[in-house]
């Protein structure tokens, strides 16, 4: 339902970040609510942020993108192709 | 301050003045705006008291709207739901887009947050796409300055084409200017440009051979504009293409002309088109902020809010100080609300009892004192309870953290199928479930929010606590603490579990992404905070109240009749009279029903006395044990009726009864647990869910789901306990 194309051999994807590193996003895999709801927040192509930090369990995870603070599940954020800055 | 003293004056002039109606139409503006943008401090910064509180047709989507007099003429203003965006996902979103497309307002003021122009232009966007008469207020304009963000107001108007007034909602600053903007844009003397961005040449011509399609059905196209469908079209949005298929006359050429446009998009751009259209509108605000906004100097990314973050949303501290705050707001709310509570509720007794000394004896006499005055007391006992408990959480989503409060519980939650602000509502009922049901408005996705209400009456609340404790201390002495907390950790066990099937069963379906803004932490003004008790108060006991007292008739008189004059002795207390006398003959509707379900409840190890009070518990569950000390007829004419006293001679009668063994009791303790919750509840249920059907099955599950468990610890509880 939301992931139609599988990941082709290591695309790096947002979940495999560790917080403190900054990314600059490929591609947005979603489809359907959540990929609107990724667009409607600002996860286009070529857009930069850092990612803040992880709850308990690793999940759900804060990213920062143009100024405002998301957060978004694990699951969601497997569907953002990106490559690491620094 | 200084605006609403104008308006003040100002309204009792023209009042006063002229004396006259005024016949122009009223002005309907409509406040638009991404959640946290300050939408709710302006709306009430323009209507201050004038507002009122309704539902939008068919959803419970709260509907806020009010009116002043203003310069002469009647201002309708409605507050929209906060939105992202404008695609037809979320209910919100749904909610304020059928708004402006049906209802059509005369102006549509878009809130957005100067701090934040990116996201909140995002949405502007797509009104003015809409083609409705737009204004943009730069809110926050105050946190904007303080943190060196400079914007041409003028020259982002210009570029944007939309009339923008720089305004700080929580002082009410820049209000006047709103509103002389709105008359002005109405008037014709301002104008806001439905021109819209360039998406650059390859989806300029798909959107105009979608827009051609479209317009080959004219009635259509004259209800919903073709220049916004045929983008939201192109952006894949189901509302979008179910309108069409419904109600365009040519409904096949239109989908598949989109379909082979957008299939020449994806094939020249590399990516689907809709990611395209949002790429076009964030490079086309990216380009009017470079333009219009300085920044001088550059903030640092860690403000007051990362600060605050770093401990609050720390990985191992995230949940204590959650725990922590909820364990606050939970002390300030019954702390505070179980005394006054208490109060009420003695207030309306011993009001009971005075009526019932002035009126003469009979039927009426009865009703009035016990029906009414007790139906009455019986909603507002709840009024400190769900206005306390509402302040604290308006307190915790307005400074920003509920959703911190999200982020933290989420994974716990989800692995449910719930969303992490569930854990709100579930912590509230174990205070008293009708709050509990109404906090879980703060869940947007509807099927969690019907879930988490379906569920929650099962947390342990104040009143079923003590029937509880009264129980295990009577079927299990030796191990009543124990037993107590076994109880406890099962409501909640049980609620996770029926919640997670509900969701595979009934309430299957996508969840809802989780993607969502952390808002920076802002101080609520006490003015906000004031009105929106003020607004739950009321509207607690206009739509549930009226419920509650209806229903606690019904079951006065379930009590009361069939009557006999034998009844009218007069007895001291009204809790008594109400059940006791005809109780006594065998005689009420009540213990009719009673004796004649008690074959089956013997199934779970119970007589009709038991029968009798758990029934009298549905209007509210500490009766459960008053109604029981009445039918075992402990209790004389002097003897108060409630606790003290009478519940330690129930508990030694409820153990030395021989008819109850330890398995009974314990069947009993279940039931009691998880079985249909109190009316209140009810009642509030049908005012969150807005239809009968859901208090009627929340009754009607909850009672089969209870029964089988106590049958089933019955059953167990005879071959294991002896
Ligand atoms: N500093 C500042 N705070 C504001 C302003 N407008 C609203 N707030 C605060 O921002 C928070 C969110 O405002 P609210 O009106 O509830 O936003 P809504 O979610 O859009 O309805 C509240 O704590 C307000 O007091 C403003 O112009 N400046
Ligand atoms: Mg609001």
């Amino acid at each position: 339902m939301t992931n139609t194309n599988f990941p082709k051999k290591s695309v790096l994807t947002l979940d495999k970040l560790a917080p403190g590193s900054h990314f600059c996003i490929q591609r947005i895999r979603a489809h359907g609510e959540v990929g609107q709801r990724l667009l409607d927040m600002g996860f286009i192509r070529n857009a930069t942020g850092q990612v803040l930090r992880e709850a308990l369990f690793r999940d759900p995870i804060e990213v920062i993108l143009n100024g405002s603070r998301i957060s978004l599940r694990r699951s969601e954020a497997r569907l953002i192709e990106v490559i690491l800055i620094s | 301050m200084n605006f609403k003293g104008y308006r003040w004056r100002h309204r009792h002039r023209s009042w006063l003045a002229t004396g006259q109606q005024v016949k122009e139409p009223v002005i309907r503006i409509a406040l638009a705006g991404n959640p946290n943008s300050g939408k709710t401090s302006i709306f009430n910064a323009i209507t201050g008291q004038h507002q009122r509180v309704g539902n939008y047709p068919g959803v419970t989507v709260e509907k806020k709207f009010g009116r002043i007099f203003y310069r002469n003429r009647i201002l309708e203003v409605i507050d929209l739901p906060g939105t992202y965006s404008l695609s037809a996902y979320s209910l919100d979103e749904m909610v304020a887009r059928d708004f402006l497309v049906n209802e059509k307002p005369d102006i549509v003021i878009d809130i957005l947050d100067s701090t934040n122009l990116e996201r909140h232009l995002y949405l502007l966007l797509q009104f003015q796409e809409m083609g409705v008469p737009l204004i943009g207020a730069l809110n926050m304009a105050d946190e904007a300055e303080s943190k060196g963000l400079i914007i041409d107001v003028e020259n982002l108007s210009q570029i944007l084409g939309i009339p923008l007034v720089r305004t700080v909602g929580n002082k009410g600053e820049g209000i006047e200017e709103l509103l002389t903007a709105a008359l002005d844009l109405y008037n014709g003397r301002l104008s806001s440009s439905q021109r819209h961005l360039n998406y650059g040449v390859h989806v300029e011509e798909a959107h105009n051979q979608v827009i051609a399609a479209l317009e080959q059905d004219e009635e259509f196209t004259k209800k919903y504009p073709a220049h916004w469908l045929a983008i939201k079209l192109l952006e894949e949005d189901p509302d979008a293409q179910k309108k069409v298929q419904q109600e365009h006359t040519k409904a096949d050429t239109v989908l598949s002309v989109t379909e082979s446009v957008k299939k020449n998009l994806t094939r020249q751009y590399q990516t689907e088109a809709r990611n395209i259209v949002s790429e076009q509108r964030y490079a086309y605000i990216h380009g009017a902020i470079k333009e219009a906004v300085r920044q001088n100097p550059p903030t640092s990314p860690y403000d007051l809010t990362e600060r605050i973050d770093r401990i609050v949303l720390h990985r191992f501290l995230g949940i204590p100080i959650f725990l922590g705050v909820m364990f606050l707001i939970y002390q300030f709310t019954f702390r505070l609300g179980n005394p006054l509570s208490d109060l009420i509720g003695n207030f309306f007794t011993l009001l009971g009892r005075a009526v019932h000394g002035w009126l003469p004896e009979g039927i009426l006499q009865d009703l009035i004192s016990n029906g009414i005055i007790g139906g009455v007391g019986s909603v507002i006992v709840f009024l400190p309870l769900v206005v306390l408990l509402m302040l604290g959480l308006a307190f915790l989503e307005d400074t920003g953290y509920m959703a911190r409060a999200a982020f933290v519980m989420d994974k716990f939650f989800h692995l449910f199928g719930l969303h992490g602000r569930s854990f709100i509502p579930f912590m509230v009922a174990t205070g008293c479930a009708v709050p509990g049901v109404m906090s879980a408005r703060l869940l947007a996705n509807p099927k969690d929010r019907i879930v988490t209400i379906l569920v929650t009456p099962f947390m342990m609340c104040g009143a079923k606590a003590p029937v509880i404790a009264i129980l295990t201390a009577a079927f299990f002495p030796e191990h009543s603490a124990l037993v107590f907390w076994g109880v406890w950790m099962l409501s909640w066990l049980m609620a996770f579990c029926v919640a997670l099937i509900f969701r595979r069963t009934l309430f299957r379906g996508e969840q809802t992404p989780f993607v969502m803004e952390l808002p920076p932490y802002r101080l609520p003004t006490l003015q906000t905070i004031l009105l929106h008790m003020w607004q739950k108060a009321r509207e607690y006991l206009k739509k549930a109240g009226t419920i509650i007292l209806a229903a606690s008739i019904v079951i006065w008189f379930l009590f009361t009749f069939p009557h006999s004059k034998a009844n009218d002795t007069g007895v001291g207390s009204v809790c008594q009279s109400e059940i006791l006398a005809p109780a006594a003959q065998g005689g009420s509707y009540a213990v009719r029903i009673g004796r004649a379900v008690e074959p089956v409840l013997k199934l779970a190890g119970f007589d009709w006395k038991l029968g009798v009070a758990l029934f009298a518990g549905v209007a509210a569950k500490e009766v459960i044990i008053s109604t029981l000390g009445i039918l075992y007829g402990i209790e004389n004419a002097a003897a108060p009726a409630a606790n003290g006293t009478s519940n330690l001679n129930i508990r030694d009668l409820l153990r030395n009864d021989p008819d109850y063994s330890r398995a009974s009791g314990l069947a009993l303790i279940i039931f009691v647990l998880f079985y249909t919750p109190c009316l209140a509840t009810l009642a509030m249920i049908k005012k969150e869910l807005g239809s009968w059907k859901w208090p009627l099955f929340e009754a009607g599950y909850t009672l089969t789901f209870a029964f089988l468990l106590a049958i089933a610890s019955f059953q167990l509880g005879k071959l294991l306990l002896v």
